[in-house]
């Protein structure tokens, strides 16, 4: 009762935060990724570029570029406008400018696993199989599962000028040019050499370095330190992190829009992409 | 303050209307559209179904399929379970169980076009490539944004899973018992013939006219339509006759998705 009365004396007083119902600007750009998707590290990316004069930090960077649905309500107030947010949400009608970041989802399931462990989630002897399967039913976090979060937001946005596509394998592949193209989008003049400080300060490196200089900061609290936030940071892992039977349960459900991102899938055959009978049957079909 | 402490006083008898906090149980039934999609019609329908007992009217009609933007918490604490919820909202994962009404968006914009007028939101004049300009970009609308937008948000998600039932508003205005037999078995609703034609007669004064953008639609508006949604209308078997469907579905997203699970729910329920 008393911690009720604490709960709506904090709401009203502007305390609390609003998790998906804040209020949203239509100048307001959104940095959008399913969890474990590449999401503060491209953060620490394009703070670097806006600040040069402040590194990003694991103790700034909620300042540099918030996360709309951590702060409270008097906080989000106060961002500076035009405010640059983090998200994770699924489809949100009311973003207007977002650059959203999509990463494999056998290395965001090996990824989000190890991160579970790390946050005292799931027991030490939960095994990847059990994962993968409640990770496919969208049941491991608020966001939807991996394939509605990226598909919500790419068959309604994908043409729109103010959404920009990254994929987490290209920005690590070729980081300078991709943040370029970040840069463009958001408006910003920036010279290579910004560019390339930003790459530096922001590399897998300096970033471990980071976390364990900064073991406090909001991502890595609460957490076992003995397994890192910065984990190893490459594409590809789920190849020797991921049991068959798991890769063949994530292709079975998302497939066609893995071969759509470029995904190469290990098995092909279990999924039918090349002989899609959409459009014949489809509207035949339906015509009555 | 008083309006603050009204709004606690409210929230401590349950007369406030929870809105999109409203916690969803895993047994809610969703029944989601864009507006002016035949939504009421819908609601109408499976009210009559459930409570045969019962007038449906549209003064009870928010606490038998309940709206949390209307209904009160109360209203929610006490409906029958599963709960029948309303929703204009796009895409929500947290609700298992989802019937998307779906219509031709072409009709959408001109039903819309008509209510605005009747409403007197906008003068008798306003140019109708406006309003257009207006509902492609979802301003008409603005939580659940355009109507690709909702529709589009919805079936990327959902299509194929097996908590999805779609239904064309079409569709039902041209067999309603049929399409109601299918909500009543997705649902796990009493679905004896006589009832479901009891449910459909006694909802017939709620049935949505039919509006026919073939006559009323001009040209250039229908080919700007079509142009920004044309995948997702050729998915919904709703032809296209400014541009080729085919041509529309090729390489599209939707296309592939779709192609893969809301195809084969259709070919099940055949």
């Amino acid at each position: 009762m008393i911690q009720r009365l604490i709960n709506t004396t904090k709401r009203v007083l502007g305390h609390t935060s609003q998790g998906r119902h804040f209020e949203v600007f239509d100048d307001d750009t959104f940095i959008v990724s399913f969890p474990k998707s590449g999401n503060t590290w491209t953060r620490f990316l394009i703070a670097n570029l806006l600040h040069p004069e402040e590194p990003a930090n694991f103790g700034n960077i909620d300042r540099l570029i918030p996360e709309s649905e951590e702060l409270t309500k008097n906080q989000l107030a106060r961002v500076p406008r035009p405010r640059i947010m983090k998200s994770h949400e699924y489809f949100d009608a009311r973003f207007r400018k977002v650059i959203y970041i999509v990463r494999d989802p056998r290395d965001v399931a090996v990824s989000q696993f190890h991160f579970f462990r790390k946050r005292r989630r799931i027991a030490d002897d939960y095994s990847i199989e059990q994962f993968v399967t409640r990770f496919v039913a969208g049941e491991t976090c608020d966001y939807s599962s991996w394939g509605g979060n990226v598909a919500s937001w790419l068959v309604t946005r994908q043409n729109s000028p103010n959404f920009l596509l990254l994929r987490y394998e290209d920005m690590a592949a070729r980081t300078a040019a991709e943040l370029t193209r970040v840069a463009s989008f958001l408006g910003l003049g920036v010279t290579p050499e910004l560019v390339a400080q930003a790459v530096e300060r922001s590399s897998a490196d300096q970033m471990r370095k980071l976390e364990g200089a900064n073991a406090t900061a909001t991502v890595t609290k609460n957490s076992r330190q003995d397994v890192p936030f910065v984990r190893t940071a490459k594409a590809g892992g789920w190849r020797t992190g991921l049991p068959e039977s798991a890769v063949q349960r994530l292709e079975t459900a998302w497939g066609p829009l893995m071969v759509y991102l470029g995904y190469e899938l290990m098995f092909p055959e279990k999924v039918a992409t090349s002989d899609l009978p959409v459009p014949e049957t489809l509207l035949n079909g339906s015509s009555r | 303050m008083i309006r603050h402490l009204l709004a606690g006083m409210k929230h401590a008898l349950g007369l406030h209307r929870p809105g999109q906090k409203l916690p969803v149980r895993p047994d809610d039934v969703l029944l989601a559209s864009y507006p002016k999609s035949g939504n009421t019609w819908t609601r109408f329908l499976i009210a009559n179904l459930i409570h045969p007992d019962r007038e449906v009217g549209l003064g009870n009609l928010h606490q038998l399929v309940l709206d949390p933007e209307v209904s009160v918490k109360r209203d929610f604490d006490r409906a029958p379970r599963p709960r029948f919820i309303k929703s204009h909202n796009s895409f929500d994962p947290r609700y298992r169980r989802v019937i998307y009404v779906v219509r031709d968006p072409r009709d959408v914009a001109l039903s819309q076009y008509h209510d605005l007028r009747t409403l007197r939101q906008v003068h008798n004049e306003f140019p109708m490539e406006t309003l257009i300009g207006q509902f492609l970009v979802g301003e008409l609308n603005r939580d659940p944004g355009s109507w690709g937008d909702s529709v589009g948000s919805w079936l990327a998600a959902r299509s194929g899973h097996p908590g999805f039932l779609l239904l064309r508003h079409e569709d039902m205005l041209a067999d309603p018992a049929r399409e109601l037999t299918r909500v009543a078995e997705f649902a796990g609703l009493p679905a004896t013939l006589a009832r479901i034609l009891q449910a459909v007669e006694r909802s017939s004064a709620n049935a949505s006219a039919r509006s026919s953008w073939q006559n009323d639609l001009p040209d250039p508006q229908v080919a700007r339509i079509e142009a920004a949604w044309g995948d997702i209308m050729a998915c919904l078997g709703y032809e296209l006759v400014t541009r080729d469907s085919r041509a529309a579905l090729k390489s599209s997203l939707i296309g592939l998705l779709a192609g893969s699970g809301f195809l084969s729910q259709r070919v099940m329920i055949r």
